[in-house]
Parts: structure tokens; C-alpha cells; sequence
């Protein structure tokens, strides 16, 4: 066990780590190929003084000459870069001139929250849905479940977003709060854009919604293992032994099911992401997806890099609880 | 009487103890398949004694599994349904209780142990778990108490080091060793009846000999009514008392071992024991039932056996063959049983 | 040969088997006539409207379609006096094309490397999966907005290929990865199989068994996710257009139609955002439904 989990952070830390150079590569192709982001500085002015323009340059760390030879992996700078995330360093931004380091810590626990929001949402509609029509297998309730998660899943989460914000929010908020007042917490859930002083309340509406991303795929994945399961020869053993019918659910079926479940919300994370992006942008959280848009617009390479990084770190991170996990739920892994 | 030691909260209420163990009587099995009814037993009868081993033999698909979960009452409903006839435990028929003292009645009363242990131990569970879960869930014995009665119960049937292989995983037991466990749970709750179905097919024939020992073993040690369900006419030849022997969810002839070995009445009884290897006939061709058994959705009329029978006349195709008796404790379903058990045909 | 028999026969049934089990199921039937719809829609947009979606006349601008299907402009006019029809219909190619596309390039990409890492092993499995596990880090979405956004060009002026293919090229970066596991999976099983053994005592070089024996077998899985894929294209397309990076106007999608549909939305023209709306939903509908029937019909277990 202590050696599988040493082998996978290896493995881990190794993915991160490649990622981290292609992400610096494609930063430094585009400076290449597209000139000079720390023009940005001085307001699209295209003509600097070249001191100035040299300055800058250093200060963000574009001064170094393999951003002028195309194709160039810039390997210098990507050392020095790797130097200062070792001390904690991660750089300023180029508008506004603010730590990034400090403006992490205010968006990913936003986006964190956001997650956990999803991830309860998607993990509990998907086994509720998913057991209710594997025990109704074949029938109508199967069916209905099917295409009702298909039909969520075909509409992009974005759209809903903005139907949710343009349309139904406004009215909602008014009847919630007529009836409990401003500053309950149904006053607050259905705002159409996040509030800083409820960072709770104001996240649950979006976190439901990015949840109901891989919803189809989930609920078929749970539907498709408890059916095994329901069929399999050890539930057949657990019958014969005279076990209640709930006791043979909660032992023998659930827990075999939860190793494709927990593998299924692991690979839906990485989809998170993506719905993060334009969630946080319609409702106006801010937090990293909002961040690494805005980033990449502004041609912020520092900040891009950065926020990809940390979305990469929370991918890796969850692969690998993911794998440790299923060696939690499943012994023939453990002493493989 | 072994029953009076029993705890009485498991005593089949109703219960007569001096009606025979478990009989099954005209048990009728279809299943729902595509909108259509197929049969998959039409009608068994068979007995078990206290003490008593019953074979019931037959190709595969001839219904001999779907019986014993039919008795065990563990069938998969849908597709499957039992549309008739009735199983009695000490008198009592079981296909009319409801479902809870159904389940009282399964690992207390009748055991059961199945072919492949590997698929039918839980992966994820210790055995020791899965044992002690038996005396958890039916006597709320303490988790502690479990265990200990489980690594007794894989003592008896005979795993070394049963103190530490407790804790292990079926996957790190050896065929022979994982049928053993699956022996071990089903004992557990001491049933009067132990089911057992193809328990030696998945294993090497020097393991098949051990586990068949293991099983007789303990059925004489408790005095227990043994159903032992094979394809395998050569497994039950010194372990049977009694024999039924099915084909297409029929019994075809049912009599005591000897008879059946000895003065088979039915013709596809022959043919089975023509096609065992035996030291006599070594250097000998055996020989083969020609053709495949049906398909259990579109059965020959007549007898279902007549296509492959070698004794078939034109009556066969036409006429169902009755169940008769050709001696005492010896029925056979065959409409020339009289002259096959005279060996005249 | 009779080894290669053994092999395909079975195969062929599992397809017959699946076209009839899918052909009985009414929702898929549906589905199929969608697309049909759409593939028409695609192929010949001269079938569905006469008018040109670039001759735009400012006078007949916002006209809401009050006759519906009927009239000069049967689904009204947009913000410059286009013919909305027409527009819709002409935006269909694009968006298939690049959803056709980006899928024949992920397919390849995941086959040729899933066979090569499975089959070979060793460190070109060793490369593969590290690359593997590397771009599935980076979010479909994120990494075709990173690259788009880094490598912007100057605007496309109408070609197909011009308009199509930049976020072609991001979304197929960033795609296949799923064939490539499945690919990667199968190979590992099916090299180790007694048929690809004995083919191999037999003399069959590498290259003959991986597209003899190994390829047949990965069709199944990678077949299976087509269709819930080509859906998921399309909906990436329009997300990357709505952000404004995807396909550039004055080329049009439903992905650009759609972000132009938003602005007016709010001022009344639902319908501007509306009908695109309801052509995108239908499809990715249509796709999964079809994908996830697929998926059972190729898979009896799990039926």
C-alpha cells in the first residue's frame, strides 16, 4: 500500500510537472509569434521608449532574449519560474500591479466552494437516479430517467446559466425575499450574481447547476454497476444466506458499485472546470475560471500559467484520491 | 431429536417433525422472456430424508439449478416465476409464507452452496465477514463472537491457519480452499438441508475428490438431508443415496443409487451411463448422446427426449410419456420403462 | 484464414444484432430523423431556402417572423436585415464540418497512439500515457480557450477552412484522449488473447495483427462514444463562440448565432437566440440519445 501510494504521487507530481513546461512552451510560442504582452503596460501604445519598454520587460520577466527566437523553449525563465513557486513567489499581475499569490487565496476557495456544491449535487441526483432506475430496469421509470438526464445533459450549462440570470433569478429573488426578507437565506440563494458578504448562500444556485454537467453520464454509470451488481452470483450468495433485502443493498450492492462511481466523478471533475469558466463568469464569482478567462483576453502569461497550474494541481490531486480510494474500496488492489 | 437443540426462535412455525424433511411436489418453473412463457421445470418431485443424499443429475439447461433456487426460493423474479406445485419443510409448504419467513427459512433451515465461489463470494468482504455476518444478522451475535465462530466453522471444514486466513480476501484463497468457505457459510446456522449446486465443477478432479469427501463428511456428522445437483453421473456414484435424473425440466427416472447404476428404466439414463469413462470398458469408445438438449422454448412434442433416444418409436413423438413406478422406489418416465428395465430393448 | 474468421464473425453479428435492436427503439428513430434533418441541412442548404445569408438589406432589418414558414422571410430578419432562414441554414455546415472534423482527427490521433502504446508496452506506453495523462489535466474547454486566445489570428474572411479551422484544430488538441484510452485498453486485452497468440506463432508480423486483430476489436468501444461526442463538440463550439473565441464572425455557426442571439435577446428578438437555440438542443439531443442507445446495443451487459 505505502509503495502504490509513493509510486502514484511520483507519477503525480511528474504529470504536474509536464504540464507546468508545455503550459510555460505554448506561453512562450505565443509571445514569440505574437510580440510583446508587457506593450499592454502602456496602454496599447505601440511605440515605447525602448528604456522603459526594457524595464518593464525585466520587471515582468520577458527580458530575456529567447522571446525573440521563435521556437525557443525559454528554458531559462522556466527555471527561474520554477524557483519562484518553490519560495511561494507567484508573480504580480500586469494590470493593476497586484500579488498573485494574495488574489489566489480569495479565488479558490470560491471556486472550491463551487465544487463541492456541483460535486453534491451530481454525486446525490446521480445515485438516487441511477439506483431508481436500475430497481425499475426495463420499465418506464428507466426509460423517463434516461432521457430526462440525456435532455439535461444536451442543454450547455452555459445557456441555463443565462436563462437563470436573464430570467427566472430577478423574479424569484423578489417572491423569496417578499416573503422572507432581504437578508434571509432565501433572500440571498437566488441572486443573479454572487455577493461577497454571503459567499455561501450566493454559490448554491450556481454549484447546482454546474452539477447537473455529466449528469447522463453518471447516472448510467450508476445504473449500469448496481445492475451488475444486482445480478451478480455474491448477491445471489447473500440472498441464499437469509439477509435482509436493505442489508444487501447497503453491503453487498452500494459499496461494489461505488468503485466505478468514484473513478465516474473523478473524470467529471476535470468537466467542472470547464463549466467553472463560464459559470463564474455569467454570475460574476470571482474566482479561478473567471480568473484564467480574463487572463487569457489581457494576455496576462503569468497569471494564465498560474491559474492552470492551480487547476491542474486540483485534477492531479483528485486522480489521485480517486486511485487511492479505489484501493480503499477494493482489496484484490491492494496487494497487487 | 437434532431439531430440539435449535434455537427457538428459528423453528418453522407450523412445523411437524415427523413429516419427511423436504419434498418437492410438481414444481413448476417458467420463465418470462420477450412476452413469451418459456418452462424451465415442468414439474419435479423428489424427497429428501434426514441423513439422506440426493442427486439430481442432467445436462445443462435441463433445470436442475433453477430448481434448487425455486426451493431456495432465491429465484430471479423477473423473468423467473414458480407457477405451481409446492416445497414442504417438515410439512410446512414454503411457497406459501411470505416473504419474511421465507428468508428465516433460507441459512437456517436450508443452506446452499454454489458452483463458482470465487463470483459468489463477495470480493470486497473478508470470508471472515461474510461469515460472521450469518450469525450477526440471524442470532446478533457481536462482532467479536462472529469472528471467533467463523474461524471455528473454517476449522471443520478443514483450512489451515483458519485463525489468520480469517481476515483474508476470497481472492487470496485457492479454488478449493474458496469452495471450502462457501461450504463453511453454508453450515453455519446448522440447516437440516444443505443445497449444493455443481460444487466441484470449477475445480481439479484431484480437489473435486476432497470436497466431495468434505461434504459427505459432514453431512453424516450432523445427520443432514444433502441435495447435491451435478452434471456429473461419476461424482455422485459413492457419495448418492438416491438419484433423480432431469432432462428438459423433467425428472426422467428417480431410484436408489444401485437401481439407477444397475437397472437404469429410462433410455436416456442408459445413454448418461454409457458416456461415463470406466475401468471396465477401458480402451473402449464412449460413447456419445447424439444431437444437443432442446431448447427449452420450442420443446418436441411427445416425449422431449424422443429426437435423441435411441429407443424412440413413433408413439414417442406424439404421446407424453407417463411417470410410472417399474419397482418399488424406482419411477421412470419412458413409455418402454418396463422393457428397458428388463434390458429387453 | 480461419483464424481471422474466428475473429470477425462474431463481430459482424454484434453489429447486426445492435442496427436491429436500435432500429425497434422509437427515441432513436427520432433522433436519426434529426440528424438526417440537420446532415440535409448541411449538405444542401439550397434545399431549405433560396435566399442569400449575406445579402442583407439595413431596411428589413428586425423583422420579427409573425408569418412563420411563410412570406419573404420565412423566420423573420436579424440586425442587419439578413434573412434569418437563411442564415441558420448556412450556418449548419460549418458547424458539422467542424464537429466531423474535429472527431475523424481525435479518432485517428487515439487509435494510432492507443494501438502503439497498448500493443508496443515499454516506454512508448511509458510516453503515451504521460502525454495522455498531461492533456487530460487540461480541461477541453480551458486548453481550447488557451490556445485560441494565445494564438489569435486576425479574423477569418469566409473560406471553410479559415473560418473552421482554428477551433477545429484547439478542440481536436484537447479531444482525444478518450479514443485513446479506450484504444490503449483494448489493445493490452486483445495482444494477450490465444487468437493473436497463435497468429503471432504463425509468423503474422506486427503490423498485420494490430490491423487485423487489435483494430476490429477497439472499433466497438470507440464507436460506442462517437455520437455523445460529436454532440459534445458541438455544444464546446458554442461555448468557445459565445466567449468570443471559437469561429469569428462574419462567418457564421450556430456557435457565433447564438452569442449574436444573446445580445438581442434581451431587447425582444428572442427568437434571434431562440430558434439556434432549439436546432443546438435537438441535436446534441439527438447525438446522445443515439450514443447512449449505441452504447447498450454494443454492450448486452448492461441492458
Amino acid at each position: 500500500m505505502g509503495r502504490y501510494v509513493i509510486r502514484r504521487l511520483l507519477q503525480g507530481l511528474l504529470t504536474l510537472f509536464i504540464t507546468l513546461f508545455l503550459l510555460h512552451y505554448l506561453m512562450a510560442l505565443s509571445v514569440q509569434i505574437r510580440g510583446n504582452p508587457a506593450l499592454l503596460f502602456f496602454g496599447g501604445e505601440r511605440t515605447p521608449d525602448p528604456a522603459m519598454l526594457a524595464q518593464v520587460e525585466r520587471l515582468y520577466g520577458l527580458d530575456d532574449a529567447c522571446y525573440d527566437r521563435t521556437g525557443d523553449p525559454c528554458l531559462a525563465p522556466f527555471v527561474e519560474r520554477m524557483q519562484n513557486y518553490a519560495r511561494g513567489d507567484f508573480g504580480t499581475t500586469l494590470t493593476g500591479n497586484q500579488d498573485v499569490g494574495e488574489l489566489l487565496a480569495i479565488w479558490i476557495p470560491n471556486t472550491l466552494r463551487l465544487f463541492i456544491f456541483a460535486t453534491i449535487t451530481l454525486v446525490t441526483l446521480s445515485m438516487i437516479l441511477g439506483t431508481w432506475a436500475a430497481r425499475h430496469h426495463g420499465r418506464f421509470v428507466d426509460h423517463s430517467v434516461r432521457g430526462t438526464t440525456i435532455l439535461i445533459d444536451s442543454v450547455p450549462v452555459f445557456l441555463v446559466l443565462l436563462a437563470y440570470v436573464y430570467i427566472i433569478a430577478v423574479p424569484l429573488t423578489n417572491w423569496a425575499r417578499g416573503i422572507w426578507g432581504d437578508e434571509s437565506f432565501m433572500g440571498q440563494l437566488f441572486r443573479p450574481s454572487y455577493s461577497a458578504d454571503y459567499p455561501w448562500v450566493t454559490i448554491i444556485i450556481p454549484g447546482i447547476i454546474v452539477g447537473t454537467v455529466g449528469l447522463a453520464t453518471l447516472t448510467r454509470l450508476v445504473r449500469a454497476s448496481q445492475l451488475e451488481n444486482l445480478g451478480s452470483d455474491y448477491v445471489r450468495t447473500a440472498k441464499a444466506k437469509g439477509l435482509k433485502r436493505m442489508r444487501i443493498t447497503v453491503v453487498h450492492v452500494v459499496r461494489n458499485s461505488m468503485i466505478p462511481i468514484v473513478t465516474g466523478v473523478g473524470y467529471t471533475f476535470a468537466y467542472m472546470l470547464s463549466g467553472a469558466v463560464l459559470t463564474e463568469g455569467v454570475m460574476g464569482i470571482p474566482g479561478m475560471g473567471r480568473m484564467i478567462f480574463q487572463a487569457v483576453q489581457r494576455q496576462e502569461t503569468n497569471l494564465v500559467i498560474v491559474g492552470l497550474t492551480a487547476s491542474a494541481v486540483v485534477v492531479i490531486t483528485v486522480t489521485m484520491i480517486v486511485d487511492l480510494l479505489y484501493a480503499a474500496l477494493d482489496p484484490r488492489i491492494r496487494y497487487e | 431429536m437434532a431439531q430440539t437443540l435449535r434455537v427457538v426462535g428459528d423453528t418453522l412455525p407450523g412445523a411437524d417433525m415427523n413429516a419427511p424433511l423436504l419434498e418437492v411436489e410438481d414444481l413448476q418453473v417458467e420463465f418470462a422472456v420477450r412476452g413469451s412463457r418459456i418452462p424451465a421445470v415442468r414439474g419435479a418431485t423428489f424427497a429428501v430424508e434426514q441423513g439422506q443424499t440426493l442427486a439430481i443429475v442432467g445436462e445443462s439447461g435441463s433445470g436442475k439449478s433453477v430448481t434448487s433456487q425455486a426451493v431456495m426460493g432465491i429465484l430471479d423474479s423477473p423473468p423467473g416465476h414458480i407457477t405451481g406445485g409446492e416445497v414442504r419443510l417438515h410439512g410446512v409448504d414454503l411457497l406459501q409464507q411470505d416473504a419474511e419467513t421465507r428468508r428465516t427459512v433460507r441459512a437456517n433451515h436450508i443452506g446452499m452452496v454454489f458452483q463458482d465461489a470465487l463470483s459468489a463470494l463477495n470480493p470486497l468482504w473478508s470470508v471472515g465477514f461474510q461469515i460472521g455476518e450469518l450469525f450477526r444478522m440471524h442470532r446478533g451475535t457481536s462482532r467479536k463472537d462472529a469472528k471467533l465462530k467463523a474461524i471455528e466453522l473454517l476449522d471443520l471444514v478443514g483450512i489451515p491457519d483458519a485463525k489468520n486466513r480469517v481476515g483474508q480476501y476470497p481472492h487470496q484463497f485457492s479454488g478449493g480452499m474458496r469452495q471450502r468457505v462457501m461450504i463453511a457459510m453454508a453450515l453455519a446456522l446448522d440447516p437440516e438441508v444443505l443445497i449444493a449446486d455443481e460444487p466441484t465443477t470449477a475445480l481439479d478432479v484431484t480437489v473435486q475428490a476432497q470436497i466431495m469427501r468434505l461434504l459427505r463428511q459432514i453431512q453424516e456428522d450432523r445427520d443432514m438431508g444433502l441435495i447435491l445437483i451435478t452434471h456429473d453421473l461419476g461424482v455422485v456414484a459413492d457419495v448418492a443415496d438416491e438419484v433423480a435424473v432431469m432432462y428438459a425440466g423433467r425428472i426422467m427416472e428417480q431410484a436408489g443409487i444401485h437401481q439407477i447404476f444397475e437397472r437404469p428404466a429410462n433410455p436416456y439414463t442408459k445413454a448418461l451411463l454409457k458416456a461415463i469413462p470406466r475401468v471396465d470398458t477401458l480402451g473402449q469408445e464412449l460413447e456419445v448422446i447424439s444431437g444437443l438438449p432442446p431448447n427449452p422454448g420450442a420443446l418436441p412434442g411427445g416425449c422431449s427426449f424422443h429426437p435423441r433416444c435411441w429407443a424412440a418409436e413413433d408413439k414417442c413423438s406424439i404421446e407424453d410419456p407417463p411417470y410410472e413406478t417399474v419397482a418399488t422406489g424406482h419411477r421412470s418416465r419412458c413409455h418402454f420403462a418396463e422393457e428397458v428395465y428388463r434390458d429387453e430393448r | 484464414m480461419s483464424e481471422s474468421l474466428s475473429s470477425e464473425a462474431p463481430q459482424a453479428s454484434l453489429w447486426k444484432d445492435a442496427f436491429r435492436t436500435m432500429r425497434r427503439r422509437p427515441d432513436v428513430i427520432l433522433a436519426a430523423l434529426i440528424l438526417l434533418f440537420v446532415a440535409t441541412m448541411a449538405v444542401f442548404p439550397t434545399l431549405f431556402t433560396d435566399k442569400d445569408p449575406t445579402r442583407c438589406i439595413g431596411r428589413d432589418a428586425r423583422q420579427r417572423p409573425d408569418t412563420w414558414f411563410r412570406g419573404e422571410h420565412p423566420l423573420g430578419t436579424d440586425g442587419f436585415g439578413c434573412d434569418f432562414a437563411a442564415t441558420i441554414v448556412h450556418g449548419t455546415r460549418p458547424t458539422i464540418a467542424l464537429a466531423v472534423t474535429v472527431i475523424v482527427f481525435s479518432i485517428l490521433i487515439g487509435l494510432t497512439l492507443g494501438i502503439l502504446s497498448g500493443y508496443y508496452g515499454g516506454w512508448v506506453d511509458a510516453i503515451i500515457s504521460r502525454a495522455l495523462d498531461v492533456f487530460i489535466v487540461i480541461p477541453l474547454m480551458m486548453g481550447a480557450i488557451l490556445l485560441l486566445s494565445l494564438f489569435r489570428g486576425r479574423g477569418s474572411s469566409g473560406g471553410l477552412l479559415e473560418t473552421v479551422g482554428p477551433p477545429a484544430l484547439a478542440l481536436t488538441l484537447f479531444g482525444w484522449m478518450e479514443f485513446c484510452r479506450y484504444t490503449r485498453a483494448v489493445s493490452i486485452e486483445t495482444k494477450n488473447l490465444d487468437y493473436v497468440t497463435a497468429a503471432r506463432c504463425l509468423g503474422a508480423k506486427d503490423r498485420r495483427i494490430m490491423f487485423r486483430h487489435v483494430l476490429p476489436n477497439a472499433v466497438v468501444p470507440v464507436t460506442a462514444v462517437v455520437p455523445t461526442t460529436l454532440g459534445s463538440i458541438i455544444v464546446a463550439e458554442s461555448a468557445l463562440a459565445v466567449l468570443g473565441v471559437g469561429v469569428q464572425p462574419p462567418a457564421t455557426s450556430w456557435g457565433v448565432l447564438l452569442a449574436k442571439g444573446t445580445e438581442w435577446a434581451g431587447g425582444g428578438y428572442i427568437y434571434l437566440f431562440g430558434l439556434p437555440l432549439v436546432l443546438l438542443i435537438l441535436t446534441v439531443f439527438a447525438f446522445a440519445t443515439i450514443g447512449d442507445a449505441l452504447r447498450d446495443a454494443l454492450d448486452p451487459k448492461l441492458r
